[in-house]
């Protein structure tokens, strides 16, 4: 495209200008391509660093990968590093986890949205914020303190003994807790933007106002109140201190003993961390690359699930 | 044809009931809250003071003597001196009994006359090399060894004792010998510090490169392909546990660090890591905020002649600016908080005087590290989960009245 200047304008101050013009369009460029691609740079770093302690070569002795992918021993102290019952305790908390707290947040977001009054639906509102801004570390100490003392005293009336409370149990509630507000506020989304006109069809053929609510609505929301979910189990694998506060780290397993002590991924990387050299420190990375790849498969299949429940109808 | 009575009874019930249910998971979210803040505030609420932000986390100890001989002088109360305090005429210096966040009973300084000869001292706790020592208020005295009257050496301040025992003695002494003084420790100044480094780096990195980012993907780029790549990377980058953030951290960034003479984990390296946490928050509320800019003031700032980036800094940009704030603000609170990341980028030694390239802890980090412990020290991480609740939720307000009194454009 030509561009036209009017003749009393210098073509030089003009140029000058189009070529700042083009540098700062060039910056904008580059800070927008360092953005997109820091989740490139995590993934392939974190990856080459991850895959080190398998390969023929590595310095402290390589580690064979199927004995860590489906070993059911974890002994830093001896060298023996297994990750497979690692695995299923992450997936049983996360999991449990939900089993808790989706009911839970559904219908609050339902209460939220469609049953409270105003003022009422304003204060959940703002107490589910508030859930969602506390950070990860006071959720820790909050069940260090009190969900273990609560895990102590079911035991006792059970007849069952905790180390202290540390315990799958203790796990999953706090998971509950934290990933509650993410699944809520998906939902209050999902539930609020439903079509006006499907409930009032559903008012005028004679169901009642809750009825309508659960059977018509929900049902009609189920897309986005299953996305929360799935950001919610996100939340829940990748949840690290808190966890390791109360995980209480078995060296073996895997855990169904709701009382006993479990070790879930994030936990494993955070425990004993003190020297930044060596295998004990290399083998948290892969860790770390089974922790993404669990989240990446499980996000996989639940949208795949998520795709059936939305077209059944 | 009419509904028959039983039918509708039946209806009332189940709705009541499940109209109950939502009634009661609303409740339960409510009692949770309850509970945390009952908890944190239950714990942390009495070792909250000004002591717990300007002491240092760890105690240091000293062997102190004096260096000058005591004066025929008498010193003179100084009337602000509390009634408490136990005042020595003949050396200037007054105690006052404490009880710490251990329970632990003390005696500690509470004043210290500039002339009296217990106040430049040497610390002699290394005999080959004495050390220049200056007496303070607040300093805990846990043993003085002093020649009295007869000239035989005493010992006070020992088990036992309070402050008034230890000023009587001064009073009959004729020299001091030697003192055992400690700093009171347990306090969160370093992480504080700690913190603020850490706010500094990450947003004045991701503050540039946030807004950047919003501002090319919004202005500049076309729907092509690579620009939906873009756009589809920042939107996974919000959904990666921060752990791995660390990983990365300490993998990608730490040779970046090295260029600026880091030899471990550091501050540096952790602000650096937070700025690449960010970025997806500052970026999506650039963006929100520079969506609602209506066109026609960019249409009108082109056709007068300006050009696009001009455009972009004198037109679009302030126009922003409440939405950008909203992002730096939900970015402070996610600093504030951050640990697992900073775990593995700065460290878990909590450090006194911190530097960007030394380690040490954030508040967040710092609860970590005396949770982790073999003895958690519930108190002193109650006070540091209020004092982070108080600043996360005073954010938290202040973004909500942001988005609120801009949410209407004033333009």
């Amino acid at each position: 495209m030509e561009k036209l200047v009017r003749p009393h304008i210098s073509p030089e101050k003009n140029q000058k200008k189009m070529q700042k013009d083009a540098i700062l369009k060039a910056i904008f460029r580059i800070a927008a391509i360092i953005s997109g691609g820091a989740i490139a740079v995590i993934v392939v770093f974190v990856f080459m660093r991850g895959v080190q302690p398998f390969l023929p070569g590595y310095e402290n002795g390589q580690v064979n990968f199927l004995d860590f992918l489906f070993g059911t021993l974890w002994r830093q102290d001896q060298g023996i590093y297994g990750v497979g019952f690692i695995v299923i305790n992450t997936l049983l908390t996360s999991f449990g986890a939900l089993l808790i707290s989706f009911p839970l947040s559904v219908l609050t977001a339902l209460f939220i949205v469609k049953i409270a009054p105003k003022w009422l639906s304003k204060v959940m509102t703002t107490i589910v914020e508030l859930l969602a801004s506390i950070p990860s570390v006071v959720y820790g100490v909050f069940a260090a303190g009190a969900i273990t003392t609560l895990v102590i005293s079911l035991a006792s009336s059970m007849g069952m003994s905790t180390a202290g409370g540390n315990s799958f149990l203790a796990v999953v509630l706090l998971l509950a807790i934290m990933i509650f507000p993410t699944i809520t506020s998906l939902s209050i989304t999902a539930i609020s933007s439903v079509d006006r006109a499907l409930e009032e069809g559903s008012l005028a053929l004679g169901a009642t106002k809750t009825q309508t609510n659960f059977k018509v609505v929900l049902i009609a929301a189920k897309s986005g109140i299953f996305a929360g979910a799935i950001l919610g189990i996100g939340r829940a694998f990748g949840e690290a201190t808190a966890v390791a506060m109360v995980a209480g780290n078995k060296m073996f397993g895997p855990t169904f003993n709701l009382f006993d002590i479990t070790r879930t991924l994030t936990s494993t990387m955070l425990s004993g961390l003190k020297e930044t050299t060596g295998l004990d420190y290399d083998i948290r990375f892969s860790v770390g690359l089974v922790l993404m790849v669990v989240i990446l498969v499980s996000n996989l299949l639940l949208n795949l699930v998520k795709k059936k429940v939305g077209n059944m109808s | 044809m009419k509904i028959k009575t039983g039918n509708q009874n039946k209806r009332r019930f189940y709705d009541g009931i499940l109209q109950a249910l939502t009634y009661l998971s609303s409740g339960i979210s409510v009692l949770v809250l309850v509970a945390l803040f009952v908890f944190i505030f239950s714990r942390g609420w009495s070792s909250i003071n000004m002591d717990l932000l300007t002491n240092n986390y760890w105690s240091e100890n000293y062997n102190v003597e004096p260096v000058s001989e005591v004066a025929d002088t008498t010193f003179e109360r100084p009337a602000d001196l509390s009634e408490e305090a136990y005042f020595s005429e003949k050396w200037g210096v007054a105690f006052v009994d404490h009880v710490n966040a251990h329970k632990e009973e003390m005696i500690l300084v509470e004043y210290i006359d500039e002339n009296s000869p217990l106040y430049a001292m040497s610390d002699v706790s290394i005999r080959s090399n004495p050390q220049d020592f200056t007496m303070q208020v607040g300093m805990q005295v846990s043993r003085l060894s002093y020649t009295n009257e007869q000239g035989d050496t005493q010992l006070a301040g020992i088990g036992g004792q309070t402050a008034q025992d230890v000023a009587q003695a001064l009073d009959q002494a004729t020299s001091v010998n030697s003192m055992f003084i400690q700093t009171t420790g347990g306090g969160i100044r370093g992480s504080i510090i700690s913190t603020f480094y850490l706010l500094l780096v990450s947003l004045v990195i991701a503050i540039p490169v946030g807004v950047a980012s919003a501002i090319y993907l919004n202005e500049y780029a076309r729907k092509s392909k690579f620009n939906m790549m873009l756009r589809s990377g920042i939107e996974t980058l919000t959904g990666v546990p921060s752990i791995v953030f660390g990983l990365m951290g300490v993998t990608v960034l730490f040779p970046v660090t090295q260029l600026f003479g880091a030899t471990t984990t550091s501050i540096l390296l952790g602000g650096l890591t937070m700025s690449i946490i960010l970025l997806p928050t500052i970026i999506r509320s650039t963006e929100e905020a520079l969506l609602v800019v209506p066109q026609h003031l960019r249409d009108a700032s082109l056709s007068v002649g300006a050009n696009q980036s001009q455009t972009i800094f004198k037109i679009v940009l302030p126009c922003a600016v409440p939405g950008i704030l909203t992002g730096v603000l939900l970015g402070i609170g996610r600093v504030i908080g951050e640990s697992a990341a900073l775990i593995y980028t700065m460290g878990t030694f909590i450090n006194d005087s911190p530097t960007l390239l030394s380690q040490g802890t954030s508040l967040a980090v710092q609860i970590w590290s005396i949770m982790s412990g073999e003895q958690p020290n519930y108190e002193l991480a109650c006070a540091i989960s209020i004092i982070i609740l108080f600043f996360v939720l005073i954010l938290n307000f202040a973004v909500k009245i942001i988005s609120k009194r801009f949410s209407k454009a004033w333009y």
